[in-house]
């Protein structure tokens, strides 16, 4: 409307100045809030690393990684963290191998099997399983899992069995059955044949659980908190992480190659495994770091149900033994150190903190690299 | 491979993914239900009249008339069995004057046979002196050996008795007319029914660790309290408490919100978690009041303002390492930066813990932030800035308020986060013991929280069995928090999609 | 489309007073050039845009008839690696110079989008979002304009019992008129509207020509469409474009009567596009 006396699209220098400075403090604004972040992480590793380096140079590196004598109260103080690392290794590897198969097949399951308003179910499970606080899973695995453990130790040990390796025994049984009847194509008729080697296999099978899982009921836990219950209380912690990622890399596989796969009649089992998961591999190698990570760094879990013995189990499988894992150290033993700052007590404790740093940092790294690869590959 | 074993195989892999999906179902089914069971029991339970007793007298609650007459019965219920041990107890002194009368009469009567010996010795009778010095020793052993009978007849009655003195104590509280301990917990007997039938056990039968098998481990033996008592004046007297307790405790169904809102006495033992969930609470609100600001303008600045380029991707780099960071990591960093280096307060305090929080719940929410700014239609942005607004009034005006709800599930659920991290808290802000903190106190006091207290009462507390209620009351009160933040983000996102698609 | 709108719509364009050459110029682009990165989207245009007349662009998808359009109120500045060479001159300022107020260019030259992109409030406050932004606060002098914005976009009719009610709620053409609304609201010299029907039902989009025809005689208007007989039925001149190339700009009538340009009778007569 011409009438209104319309504003001038120019603007006089001072004002166009003013405007620029303005948007210019907004911005630097905006990105100093922003790059909070950076100095987080920068103030951790530097206020890590700080206290950490004086018992480097106090102590050296030998005795820390590959001694075995940890007795940082003692006279003279011992710092052989050799079965503190071993520990951690040992419990995060537990928790790998709850968290993976389980977390991987939920995960296909999720992505490929379960109709839409099912999946809307369960993905509340997922999240409620992330959300409980680790305390609380700390708290079940010390005062209903481990005295069940202590009690009934031979019993779960060999339902165990029978849970895990049924399964698996059923589909070898059925698999090397089948190879058996290609073998002996022609030579019987394969109605005969399958009336032989299945029952024959399957017996094998019946009786390897059977006598497993006998030898094992009569084992006898002597502590309840132990290497065992931790890695399965951390294994369940981290199968959220495991089924959320690895569900996205196989959704991200795409409808296309699916149906690629399915109209060369293949069936889904096929698709899924030669098809689907080869192509989205990396995004589940991303999950499978970020599940270590989540284990390696629980704290209470272990603080409360490992049995904290800084000893390397023997044999060094067992994993009925108590362990002990570099961040119930660090909690458990920062409460006494705290008084002796400046000791050597206090400040292996940063050491150990800085070496969970330094691995959490790398493997953040890693998955980060892996998933930007994948989403090249993909083309997103 | 033959079709029917691909077809086979096919159905068992199906049968694998369903089966983890179930496992996943199961496990948290079986870590829920006893939390969620037992932890209920500390609001819903069987409390005793030594409940109403505590709360009365420790919280000024209830009705003192209406309980004053309950106790008048109490007392006559318990009477005839403090009656029996009264009763015991001057059977028992009885019996030893009794042996003790016996035993100076021997003493005087052979005093009497010494100076009558010493008389006949001195009248030259030597054999009549000898007859009675035998006599005098014979006394004189007889009376020592009731000495001796003596001191094992009270071992064998005091300690028992001191032993079931005790565990009636720990069962009904002090016995009427007794001193007043100093120790609250020992003012009190069972206030839980569940409690008083194990503590009634504890009184009916004393436990032995049998440990004669030197293989196995040891075996726990018990035997009836009864037969240390029996032929005295206690032998009725088990069977009676194990037939009138209900008539000594009261048992009545005690629905005791109040857990959540009362202070704790004597550490815990009595009382309710107020100072925990108060804790929890600052604690919560205070990471939120530090996170949120930083956390949506970074994803403001990431999604509005940023170009992508080597700065900004250096930028979420740093972002994920700081959510790959182990939180008891967080732990140590909160105690050397805040604490040791820039002093925010002189002790651990919740301010310290909140800061150490919010850098822990951050890249949580700026990501979901981000997410949900990301969501918002580019057309809403376009018709603000088509109406010449700039661009921090579009984003405040019309992409903020759309992207709000999914901004506020990003935070939700980082708070269920905050207020269930233990690590982080344990060198920064936790104790095991405190009062609830006034609002100007968290800037220089330590709280205790349900995190940090819920694994302190499980594991270094004096009396870790005796409060399993309360241990589970506050995991059940924490997961219930932490769940009912999420079910609501859950339920939030729901209606955002079903906004967006409808 | 259905047959009888289009008829009747083009006996409105017939009866409608002859503008045989451009009155006075309102906006002119001078050897305009708009780049995405190395792409030259808009190339080189020269045109001279008519004061409270209504300019439609036409052209095949991707023709950079959209871009051109966007570049007059600079909304290309959004998408990143843009950049212009040439003038865009309105109000005797090159809107590209470096003094230019953005935001007063954006509230002189309103603009209607594709979709129709009502903000999640009320109807009120979606009408009164350029006022306030403008500094109005005052209750009465809000509600005068919004009121005066909605009779002028043929809606207030519909709506004046609802003002409170959640935009979102509306149907699509009526979020449509009430995104002109809003664009009223701001007091703009000229409205650029990009396909302003694409996404209306046939009725709907009949409601929007008419108010483009009333709207004209206030405002001078410039829509993009893709639909040749919109162009005809509510335009008094048109350009059409091709690969980013001006080819040919003059009285609607002419040209879809009597096109200059080879090119361009190929395109409305149907031969390509």
């Amino acid at each position: 409307m011409s009438e209104k006396a319309n504003t001038s699209l120019i603007m006089s220098d001072a004002a166009s100045r003013n405007q620029r400075i303005a948007n210019l403090l907004g911005r630097a604004f905006l990105f100093l809030i922003t790059s909070l972040s950076t100095f987080a992480v920068f103030f951790i590793f530097y206020f890590i690393l700080k206290d950490a380096i004086p018992f480097f140079k106090l102590e050296g590196f030998k005795e820390f990684f590959t001694t075995a004598r940890w007795y940082p109260s003692g006279s003279p103080a011992e710092f052989g963290a050799l079965p503190i690392f071993l520990g951690t290794g040992l419990v995060t590897l537990g928790a790998i191998l709850v968290a993976v198969p389980l977390g991987i097949a939920a995960s296909v399951c999720l992505s490929d099997l379960l109709p839409f308003h099912i999946r809307q179910i369960v993905k509340p499970v997922i999240e409620i399983l992330a959300a409980i606080p680790s305390v609380a899973y700390g708290f079940f695995a010390l005062v209903v899992f481990a005295p069940l453990l202590q009690n009934h130790g031979g019993a779960i040990l060999s339902a165990g069995v029978w849970i895990v390796l049924g399964p698996i025994l059923a589909l070898i049984v059925v698999v090397s059955g089948d190879l058996t009847l290609d073998k002996l194509r022609g030579k019987i008729s394969p109605k005969a044949g399958a009336a032989i080697v299945f029952p024959i296999l399957g017996t094998l099978a019946i009786a390897l659980l059977y006598s497993l899982s006998s030898r094992l009921s009569g084992v006898e836990i002597s502590s309840g908190t132990n290497a065992l219950n931790v890695s399965i209380i951390l294994g369940i912690m981290a199968l959220p992480t495991v089924v959320s990622v690895s569900e996205d890399a196989l959704q991200a596989a795409g409808r296309e190659l699916r149906e690629g796969s399915y109209a060369l009649g293949a069936t889904r089992a096929e698709t899924i495994i030669k098809t689907i998961i080869p192509a989205s591999i990396s995004g589940i190698l991303a999950a499978v770091i970020l599940g270590v990570m989540r284990a390696i760094g629980e704290t209470m879990v272990v603080w409360m149900a490992s049995g904290n013995a800084a000893r390397i189990p023997e044999p060094i499988y067992n994993v009925l033994q108590p362990i002990r894992t570099l961040t119930a150290t660090i909690a458990g033993d920062m409460g006494e150190a705290d008084h002796v700052t400046g000791s050597s007590r206090f400040h292996v404790l940063f050491a150990m903190a800085f070496c969970l740093l330094a691995f959490s940092f790398i493997m953040n790294l890693a998955s980060e690299i892996i998933v930007k690869r994948s989403r090249k590959k993909l083309g997103k | 491979m033959r079709l029917e074993t691909r077809k086979l195989l096919d159905k068992a892999f199906s049968g694998l993914g369903l089966i983890a999906i179930a496992v996943m179902g199961i496990a948290l089914l079986l870590i829920l239900t006893p939390i969620v069971w037992r932890g209920s029991k500390a609001f819903v339970f069987k409390g005793t009249i030594e409940h109403r007793r505590v709360m009365l007298e420790q919280f000024d609650r209830g009705n003192p008339d209406k309980f004053t007459r309950e106790y008048t019965e109490i007392t006559a219920a318990r009477a005839p069995i403090y009656k029996m041990m009264e009763d015991f107890e001057a059977e028992t002194i009885a019996q030893i004057s009794s042996m003790e009368s016996q035993m100076d009469a021997k003493k005087d009567r052979a005093k009497e046979l010494k100076t009558a010996a010493r008389a006949l010795k001195s009248d030259g009778k030597a054999d009549e002196a000898d007859q009675l010095e035998a006599e005098e020793d014979r006394l004189k052993d007889e009376a020592k050996e009731l000495k001796s009978r003596i001191k094992e007849f009270k071992t064998a009655r005091t300690e028992p008795y001191d032993a079931l003195h005790e565990a009636i104590r720990e069962l009904l509280g002090p016995m009427p007319g007794q001193r007043t301990p100093v120790l609250l917990r020992q003012q009190y007997g069972q206030t839980r029914w569940d409690r008083t039938l194990v503590k009634l056990h504890e009184v009916l039968y004393t436990e032995e660790w049998d440990y004669s098998n030197a293989d196995a481990m040891g075996v726990l033996v018990e035997t009836p309290r009864v037969k240390q008592f029996k032929g005295t004046r206690l032998e009725p007297f088990f069977q009676y408490l194990e037939e009138h307790i209900e008539e000594m405790m009261r048992p009545k169904t005690t629905f005791y919100w109040q857990f959540i809102t009362d202070k704790s006495k004597d550490s815990h033992i009595f009382g309710g978690i107020w100072p925990e969930v108060l804790g929890t609470i600052y604690l919560t609100l205070g990471a939120m009041i530090f996170a949120i600001p930083m956390g949506v303008i970074a994803a403001i600045y990431l999604c509005e303002y940023a170009k992508e380029g080597r700065v900004i991707s250096f930028l979420r780099i740093c972002i994920s390492t700081l959510a790959g960071v182990p939180s008891i990591v967080f732990g140590l960093f909160g105690l050397a930066f805040f604490l040791n280096t820039i002093q925010v307060s002189d002790s651990k305090s919740v301010l310290a813990g909140s800061l150490t929080l919010s850098l822990l719940v951050l890249p949580t929410i700026i990501r979901s932030s981000e997410e949900a700014i990301l969501a918002v239609p580019r057309a809403y942005k376009e018709a603000a800035l088509g109406l010449g607004a700039g661009r921090w009034h579009t984003v405040m005006t019309v992409i903020l308020p759309a992207a709000l709800p999914g901004i506020l599930t990003g935070i939700v659920i980082s708070m269920g986060r905050a207020a269930g991290e233990t690590a982080p808290i344990i060198f920064t802000a936790a104790v095991s013991v405190g009062a609830p903190l006034k609002i100007w106190e968290t800037l220089s006091q330590p709280t205790p929280a349900l995190p940090w207290n819920i694994y302190n009462l499980c594991t270094e507390h004096e009396a870790v069995d005796e409060i399993r209620h309360v241990q589970y009351g506050m995991v059940f009160t924490l997961v219930a928090i932490v769940l009912l933040l999420n079910l609501f983000a859950i339920l939030m996102r729901a209606r955002i999609s079903k906004k967006l698609r409808g | 489309m259905s047959e009888e709108i289009t008829l009747k719509k083009i006996d409105t364009f017939a009866q409608r007073d002859e503008v045989t050459s451009p009155t006075e110029t309102h906006i002119e682009a001078k050897d305009f050039s708009l780049y995405y990165g190395d792409f030259e989207a808009v190339r080189k245009v020269s045109m001279k845009i008519p004061k409270r007349k209504v300019t439609a662009m036409i052209g095949p998808s991707g023709c950079g008839k959209s871009t051109l359009l966007r570049s007059i109120n600079r909304m290309n500045d959004l998408i990143p690696s843009t950049s212009a060479s040439g003038e865009m001159i309105f109000d005797g300022h090159n809107i590209y110079a470096r003094n230019i107020d953005v935001v007063t260019l954006r509230a002189r030259v309103g603009m209607v989008f594709q979709k129709p992109n009502v903000f999640p409030k009320s109807i009120f406050d979606n009408v009164a979002y350029g006022p306030r932004l403008q500094g109005i606060k005052n209750k009465q002098e809000l509600s005068e304009i919004v009121e005066q914005s909605l009779r002028q976009a043929a809606i207030w009719d519909e709506v004046k019992d609802r003002l409170q009610a959640n935009a979102l709620g509306m149907s699509g053409g009526q979020q449509q008129r009430l995104c002109i609304a809003r664009a009223l609201a701001i007091k703009p010299e000229i409205l650029l509207m990009d396909e302003p029907t694409s996404a209306l039902d046939p009725k709907a989009t009949a409601k929007i020509e008419d108010l483009i025809g009333e709207l004209r005689k206030q405002y001078t208007i410039i829509i993009v469409t893709h639909n040749m007989q919109q162009a005809a039925r509510v335009s008094d001149f048109t350009a059409f474009m091709y690969e980013g190339v001006l080819i040919e700009f003059g009285n609607t009538k002419q040209l879809f009567t009597n096109p200059e340009n080879p090119q361009t009778e190929n395109y409305i007569t149907g031969r390509f596009g």
